[in-house]
Order: C-alpha cells, then sequence, then structure tokens
C-alpha cells in the first residue's frame, strides 16, 4: 500500500478546507499533493498540465457556486478515462450524485465533505476510483434506502428484500465478503443474491466488473423515482 | 221653454230633416240657385249641429234648448226657402209677394212662415245672449224686453195690412231685426254682469268680459248691415254682408259648445269623449270656412270669367286654410289641454333617458309620457330582465283586468343587439285610433330605451368590477401583509436556530476542545474526547446542512423542481407515491414558479405530517394547456370544509397567488386532503438531449 504515493490534485475555493485537506492527506504519506486550486478553471488546467491519477473536486466553486464540481469531474472523465475524481460535497441530497453519475459510474466518488475526517474512507475511494471503481456516501444510499417513495415502472420491483440489502451494500463500493460480513451471512449466500439481482435486472451477460457498476448505477437510477 | 223633451225632440228632428232636405235640394235639384248654400254652410249647419250637441248633453239646459230652437229655426226657414224655390222653378208658382197688400194665399203660405221663423230665430239668439249663463230670467227689465220683443211676430202680418211696401216689409220684419237683435242681446247681458257685479255674484260677472266683446261686435255688425238695402244682395259688399250674417251664428255655436265643456256653461259635468267635443267644434269651424270659401268664390263669378272665378276660389280656399288650421289647432289645444306631439313626446322623454341611472323611476316617468303624449289608455314598461339584470315596472291607465279588453293593442320589445332588455305595451288610444306615427314614435322610444338600459346595465357591470378590484386591492394588501409576517416570523425562527441550537453546540465544542488540552497537559489520552470532538462536529455539520436547506433547498437551484420534490418525497417518514410528467425532467421553470410549487407542495407534506395521520401520500405534477398542476393528496382524517385556520393554508393561497396561480383545497372529516395548484407555466430553460 505504501509503495508509491497516489499523485491527487485538490480543487477548493475555501482556503482554510483546502490546506486542511492536503496537510491531513500528505501527512499520512499515502498521497502527493501535486497541486491545489481554486476553481474549475485551474482544475482543469492543472489536470492537463500534471496528469495527477486522482482529482479531489469540491461541488461547489466559483464563479456559479452551483454544481462546477460535476461539470468539471465529467470533463475529466471524459478526457482523460484514467483520472479518478472523488467529488467532495456539502449536499447530503442524492440527486447530486444522480447528476455526478449521469453519464456512468466508473472512476467516480461522490462523498459528503465531512468524510475528510474518516481519512481511512477517503483513502479508500481515492484508491477505488484510481482503480476505476465507484464509492457512494453511505449517507446518500442511506437515504435511498430508508426511503418509502414508489415509482410504478421501478425496475428494482421485482427484487426481494434480501435482494436490495445487498444490492445496497455493493451501490456503497463493498466487496461480496464485506457484504457476507455486515449482513452476517456466508459469502456464497452473497453471491447468490447478486447473481439473482444481476438476472433481474438484465444483467447476467456483462462481464463480472461491469454487471456490479451497472446494478449500482440501475439502483441509483431506479429507486428512487427515475431520472430519463 | 218649460216643456217636456218631447216638442224639442219633434222640433230637432223636423229641423234635421229640413236641413238635409235644404242640402239635398240645393245640391241636386237648384243648380242654379247656390248663393244660399254658403248660408247653409256657415251658418245653420253651425247652429243646429252645437243645439243638437249641447241639448244631447244637457237636455234640461235652458241656453241648449235655445240653441237648438235656433238651430232648427234656421234649417226650418232655408227649408221653407229652398221649397219655395223648387215650386217656383218647377211648377211656375208665383210664391213672390206684390208691391203692395197682401200677398196672395199660396205666396203667403210661404212668405209668413218664413217671416215668423226668422223673426222667432233672432228673438231666440237675443234671449239666448242675453239670459246667459243659465238661461233664466233674472231682472224684471230682462223679462220685459225680450218678452215684448215676441211682439215683432205681429209685423208679417200688420205691416202689409197697413199698406207697407213689400220692400219696407221685408226689411222691417228680415233684416233689421236680424241685425239688431244679438246686440240688443248682448247689451242686455252686459247690464246683467254689472248688476251682478254689484250684488257680488261673482260667477255671472265672469261674463263681463266676453258680453261687452260680444256687444260691441254685434252692434258693430248690425251698423254696417244697415247698409245693405242700398247695396243690395250682389257686388263685393255681399261678402262682407254674407260674413257678418254668419258671424253671430257661428261664434254663439263655437262659445257654447267650447263653454259647455270647459266651464260647464249647461250646468253638467260633461262626460264625454274630448274628441267629439273637438269632432264638433271642428264641424263648425270646417262649415264656416267652407261657407266663407265659396261665398268669395261666387262673388268672384259674378265679375269675372269662370275660369278666373275659380281661381280667386281656389286663391281664398289656400288662403283661409291656415287660418281654418289655426282655429282648429286652438281648439284641438283647448279641448284636449297641452298635449305632446310626438316629436315633443320624443324630446321630453329622450331627454329624461339619456340621463337616466335609476331604472326604477324612469319605467314609471316613461309609461306616464307614452299614456299621457299619445292618449292610450294605458301604457306599460318593463325595463330590465334577462340575465341577472333585475326587472322595473312602470304602468300608466287603468289596464282592464283580463279579457280581451285587457289585451295590449301592441307591444314594443327593447332590443340592443340580440338582447330584449325591456317590452313596452299599451292599450288602445282613449280617442282615435293609432296611427303608423304614432308606432313610429313608441318606437323610437324603445330604441332609446333599450339605450338607456344598456347603459345602466353597462354601469352596473362597471361598478361590479370596480368593487371585484376593489375587493381584490384590499385582498392583496392583507396577503402582502401576512407574506411579509410569515417571512418576518421564518427569520426570527432561523435565528433561534442559529443561536440557540448551532452556536451553543459551537460553544460545547470549544469547552471539549479545552478539556482535550487539559487533559493533554496532564499527560493523559484524548482520544476519546477527541472522538467525541468529532462526532460533535459532525452533528453541527448536519444541523448547519438542515438549517441552510430550511432557508433554501440547494437541489431546488441547481436542479429544479422534479428533483427538488422527489428528495423531499424521499424524506417523508410515510410512504409517497410521486407521479410527474416524463418532459418535465428536462424544463426549468422561472425561479419564482419553482419555488412556490416547491413551497406549496413542502408545506402540504408538513401539514400531512402535523395533522393528517395518513397512511399514504399522492404527488402529481402534469402540465397541461400552460399550466403547471401540482397536487399533494393523501388519505388522512380531513377536516371540515371551513376549518382551514391554523393549518398554514392562508400563507399557501398567499404564496401561490402571489404569483398569479390558483389554489384549491378540497378535504372533508375522515376523507383525505388534496391540495391541488396551477401556476402559469413560465419555462426558463428546456434541456435536450
Amino acid at each position: 500500500m505504501t509503495e508509491r504515493p497516489l499523485r491527487v490534485v485538490i480543487a477548493e475555493d475555501h482556503y482554510l478546507v483546502r490546506e486542511g485537506t492536503r496537510r491531513l492527506l500528505e501527512d499520512t504519506g499515502d498521497v502527493a499533493v501535486v497541486s491545489a486550486v481554486g476553481d474549475a478553471a485551474e482544475l482543469l488546467e492543472a489536470v492537463e498540465e500534471l496528469r495527477p491519477e486522482v482529482v479531489i473536486a469540491d461541488i461547489r466553486m466559483p464563479p456559479g457556486h452551483h454544481t462546477e464540481g460535476i461539470a468539471a469531474a465529467h470533463a475529466i472523465r471524459a478526457g482523460h478515462p484514467g483520472i479518478g475524481v472523488v467529488m467532495l460535497s456539502q449536499h447530503a441530497d442524492e440527486n447530486y450524485a444522480f447528476d455526478l453519475f449521469q453519464r456512468g459510474t466508473d472512476g467516480l466518488a461522490y462523498l459528503l465533505k465531512e468524510r475528510i475526517g474518516e481519512l481511512d474512507e477517503l483513502l479508500r475511494a481515492l484508491r477505488e476510483v484510481a482503480a476505476g471503481r465507484s464509492v457512494v456516501d453511505p449517507r446518500i444510499v442511506e437515504v435511498l434506502m430508508g426511503s418509502h417513495t414508489r415509482a410504478a415502472d421501478a425496475p428494482l420491483a421485482a427484487l426481494t428484500r434480501r435482494e436490495l440489502d445487498v444490492l445496497r451494500h455493493m451501490a456503497e463500493g463493498k466487496t461480496n465478503r464485506a457484504i457476507a460480513q455486515a449482513l452476517v451471512l456466508s459469502e456464497s449466500t452473497i453471491e447468490k443474491h447478486v447473481n439473482s439481482t444481476f438476472a433481474k435486472l438484465g444483467l447476467a451477460e456483462e462481464p463480472q466488473l461491469h454487471r456490479r457498476v451497472s446494478a449500482v448505477l440501475a439502483y441509483l437510477r431506479h429507486a428512487p423515482r427515475g431520472r430519463g | 221653454m218649460r216643456g217636456s223633451g218631447r216638442p224639442i225632440r219633434i222640433a230637432a228632428l223636423a229641423g234635421g230633416l229640413c236641413l238635409l232636405w235644404a242640402a239635398a235640394t240645393g245640391a241636386f235639384l237648384l243648380r242654379n240657385n247656390t248663393v244660399t248654400l254658403p248660408w247653409i254652410l256657415g251658418s245653420v249647419l253651425p247652429c243646429y249641429c252645437a243645439g243638437l250637441f249641447a241639448w244631447w248633453h244637457a237636455p234640461a239646459s235652458r241656453v241648449a234648448r235655445r240653441l237648438l230652437l235656433v238651430g232648427t229655426a234656421l234649417s226650418v226657414s232655408i227649408g221653407i226657402r229652398y221649397t219655395s224655390a223648387l215650386l217656383t222653378a218647377r211648377h211656375g208658382w208665383d210664391l213672390t209677394a206684390p208691391e203692395n197688400g197682401l200677398p196672395s194665399l199660396e205666396a203667403s203660405l210661404v212668405v209668413l212662415p218664413t217671416e215668423w221663423v226668422n223673426l222667432t230665430v233672432s228673438i231666440l239668439v237675443a234671449h239666448l245672449l242675453a239670459l246667459l249663463p243659465d238661461g233664466r230670467f233674472h231682472l224684471r227689465h230682462e223679462r220685459l224686453v225680450l218678452r215684448s220683443l215676441w211682439a215683432l211676430l205681429v209685423l208679417p202680418l200688420a205691416l202689409p195690412l197697413a199698406r207697407v211696401p213689400t220692400r219696407d216689409v221685408e226689411y222691417a220684419v228680415f233684416y233689421y231685426p236680424e241685425a239688431w237683435l244679438p246686440g240688443i242681446g248682448a247689451v242686455l247681458l252686459v247690464v246683467r254682469c254689472l248688476r251682478a257685479r254689484a250684488a257680488g255674484r261673482r260667477d255671472i260677472a265672469a261674463l263681463l268680459p266676453v258680453a261687452v266683446a260680444a256687444a260691441v261686435l254685434f252692434l258693430a255688425r248690425a251698423a254696417s248691415r244697415l247698409f245693405r238695402p242700398w247695396h243690395g244682395e250682389a257686388g263685393a259688399l255681399y261678402l262682407i254682408g254674407a260674413v257678418l250674417g254668419a258671424l253671430p251664428y257661428v261664434l254663439i255655436s263655437l262659445s257654447v259648445v267650447y263653454a259647455a265643456f270647459r266651464y260647464r256653461l249647461l250646468g253638467v259635468d260633461i262626460v264625454i269623449r274630448r274628441s267629439v267635443v273637438y269632432g264638433t267644434l271642428w264641424l263648425i269651424i270646417s262649415g264656416w270656412y267652407l261657407g266663407m270659401a265659396m261665398t268669395l268664390g261666387l262673388t268672384a263669378g259674378q265679375y269675372f270669367p269662370i275660369g278666373l272665378s275659380v281661381l280667386v276660389a281656389v286663391t281664398a280656399t289656400a288662403l283661409f286654410q291656415p287660418l281654418r288650421a289655426r282655429l282648429n289647432q286652438l281648439a284641438e289645444r283647448r279641448v284636449f289641454g297641452e298635449r305632446l306631439s310626438g316629436f315633443e313626446l320624443l324630446v321630453q322623454l329622450g331627454s329624461s333617458l339619456e340621463h337616466a341611472y335609476d331604472l326604477s323611476r324612469l319605467a314609471p316617468r316613461l309609461a306616464a309620457g307614452l299614456q299621457g303624449g299619445l292618449g292610450l289608455s294605458w301604457a306599460r314598461v318593463r325595463l330590465g330582465g334577462g340575465g341577472d339584470m333585475p326587472v322595473h315596472l312602470g304602468t300608466a291607465g287603468r289596464r282592464p283586468a283580463g279579457g280581451t279588453h285587457g289585451k295590449p293593442a301592441g307591444g314594443i320589445p327593447l332590443r340592443y343587439g340580440d338582447d330584449v332588455l325591456g317590452l313596452i305595451e299599451y292599450g288602445p288610444k282613449t280617442d282615435g285610433r293609432f296611427t303608423p306615427e304614432d308606432h313610429d314614435v313608441v318606437e323610437t322610444l324603445a330604441r332609446q330605451a333599450a339605450l338607456a338600459v344598456h347603459n345602466v346595465r353597462l354601469a352596473a357591470e362597471l361598478s361590479t368590477r370596480v368593487n371585484e378590484v376593489q375587493r381584490q386591492a384590499g385582498e392583496l394588501d392583507a396577503s402582502r401583509a401576512r407574506i411579509v409576517q410569515a417571512q418576518d416570523s421564518e427569520r426570527r425562527r432561523i435565528e433561534r436556530r442559529l443561536h440557540d441550537g448551532i452556536q451553543q453546540d459551537l460553544v460545547a465544542l470549544v469547552a471539549k476542545l479545552r478539556l482535550a488540552r487539559n487533559r493533554l497537559g496532564r499527560g493523559g489520552d484524548i482520544d476519546a474526547v477527541l472522538t467525541e470532538v468529532q462526532d460533535d462536529a459532525y452533528r453541527v455539520i448536519d444541523e448547519l446542512r438542515e438549517v441552510a436547506h430550511g432557508i433554501h433547498p440547494p437541489v431546488l437551484t441547481d436542479q429544479g423542481l422534479v428533483a427538488a420534490v422527489t428528495s423531499r418525497a424521499r424524506r417523508m417518514p410515510i410512504p409517497v407515491t410521486v407521479r410527474i410528467e416524463k418532459s418535465l425532467d428536462r424544463v426549468r421553470f422561472a425561479l419564482d414558479i419553482e419555488e412556490s410549487a416547491f413551497y406549496l407542495v413542502s408545506e402540504a407534506l408538513t401539514n400531512v405530517l402535523k395533522h393528517a395521520e395518513a397512511t399514504h401520500v399522492t404527488i402529481r405534477i402534469t402540465r397541461a394547456g400552460g399550466w403547471l398542476v401540482v397536487e399533494v393528496s393523501d388519505d388522512g382524517v380531513g377536516f371540515p370544509t371551513g376549518t382551514t385556520r391554523g393549518l398554514g393554508l392562508t400563507g399557501m393561497r398567499d404564496r401561490i397567488e402571489a404569483v398569479g396561480g390558483d389554489l384549491w383545497i378540497t378535504s372533508r372529516s375522515g376523507g383525505g386532503t388534496t391540495i391541488r395548484t396551477r401556476l402559469a407555466e413560465r419555462v426558463r430553460e428546456e434541456i435536450h438531449d
């Protein structure tokens, strides 16, 4: 884990948060912050110039203070599929996560800003997106799972309660083993649930890794009322 | 004069027959003898008609009887004269009196009655005038003078016996009394009036001006007629003689008829149609007019060739025409009072219609104007009605109840465009026939009245709208005040949450950090304290996020209504079904619309949690015909309509109406609640893929 530090660029308009995050990450020794910028334009420039492995971006940056971070993430992912993006957001609203994931979940993470305090979680997310995988903040998943909303055409309606539980853990980026631990079940049982979930979602023919992401995506898109 | 009705009736009948006979004879049998026809028309006919009229309506009146007797005597006289002329012309009888001495037996059969009748006429005229207005003797000298006049009847016999020349007899018997006696009668009347005034009898004294005028007129006439013997019955002076000869009969006839009607001369209330009075007056005036015109024509015929005389006659007729028209108009005006002509009616009522804004007063006024102005038996005007206009009725005259009498003679609806705004109905005219001109008058008035009603309707609509606008303005003020109030209380709530919640939490955090430093100073383990501080900091962040979200949900600004509503719905602790039209995913509406719609959903969901005890909520958002329709319905306990206070519904309504939307709330106890709003769809941005 410590062979070579991850090359990271931080984009955050708030000086204290930016420098705090940089110090925190560099302190671990696992991360080399190659640049820390204050807005999306600078971020894109830094990415072009420095080609980091991962970008940590604030969702809300100058000039509009809306969702400049998401737009930058899409641009980076489109230009450099090898660069992962961890979106740090002050919004515990799942709609922002949907927005981030609307073109695919690969190499993207949506974390609440306070996860900076959970250093291990943050480092894990950096490594996941650097490997092209995806992470969603547990808080978002919690909202979605706790939601009582229904949509008549939800593709997840066919899933059993246990399958939904498994899918929820999958959406949190957990492996089958981690899910088995969380649900206190055997790993083979989890495997069975995962496969039946894929079948019910029509993903049986897809490659393993891709299937997992697609299932999460389906979950994100359809557990609440779908978008599009 | 005291006789019963029968002799008078016989006399009247005889007079009428004589008049007919004379007229027929004069017109058809004695073509060359037209000299006396003007006399018939100018004197005999008016007098007979007036007498008949007066006696018919007041059979007991002495004045009426005397007038009828005068008319009858004149008729009999003319009858005898025409008979004798016929006998002379057809049978060669010589009915003229000899120069001297008594006439032959046949001649005396004609001459004597004629002269007696003529004398009687003159004496009766004197009586008639002298004894006005009641026909009774009041004074001794009246009785003496008038009674002694009857002695004149001896003359036709006495003078021939005394060998007076026939021509002189004729003047003494026929011309002099005829000329003088009306004057004598008028003078006696003057005396009577003067004595009455001295005695304080006002009714008779009031006649004095008439009496004086009559005396002057008739005495002057008598004086002028004295020249007649020297002129004979030809020439231009004959015309003057004829005019003057007819004068007393025409004037007396007119006066009696008019006074009978106007001043109760005959002592009874004449309950008769005004048109009959007017007709009689008309007959008298027209007869006189015809007589005069004919006389003029005949006079001209004696001097000029026939063509020229016809021209003169026509000119004379034309010249007399305005005089006759004026007299007729005068008679009409006096009989019918100040009756309005159709034009005057239009002008008078039309101007009151122009300024009419009070239909309840206009309707009776219009009805009365129509009834009086056109002489209708009744008129009824209905204004308004149709739609939501109140009806105003006005009725003038008495409408006979039921039957065919009560049926209107006509009805004209008040139309404005395609609208019927009322009705004018009327009964038949009291006198005469309803002419097309009358119809035009009513129709014109109906048009004007329709316009007036239309104006009133417009004014009413205007005032309703003004009231509505004022009410809305008041409502707007109240709603604005409520919005400001709601904003202020919301600010206070946020301020409390920041100060009493988050600030206190941060103070506690500071205290815990201080505690950690103390422990560190003592070389203790501070890991547990720092973990606690971090957890506390997470809670503060959460709390802060919630407060910020409460002030304004960022997802609404960043992602729009659909995202914000679904996000809100996901956080509901009870099942929520969200149905949102697909196309809405890609639309961003104007900020105020999105905010109002979200606010409504959010408030409605809060209400559901607070009050409804519902197990399920459905949110529907659709677009329909340029409107964004948002509906939140629950299956909770509901509330009886009318008890919406304290549920924040007024705040919702204010908020929705402030952006020009509508709000409907339907609820009933145990039946759930549905809150539905409709907002004008103002699109800010539409995302196309």
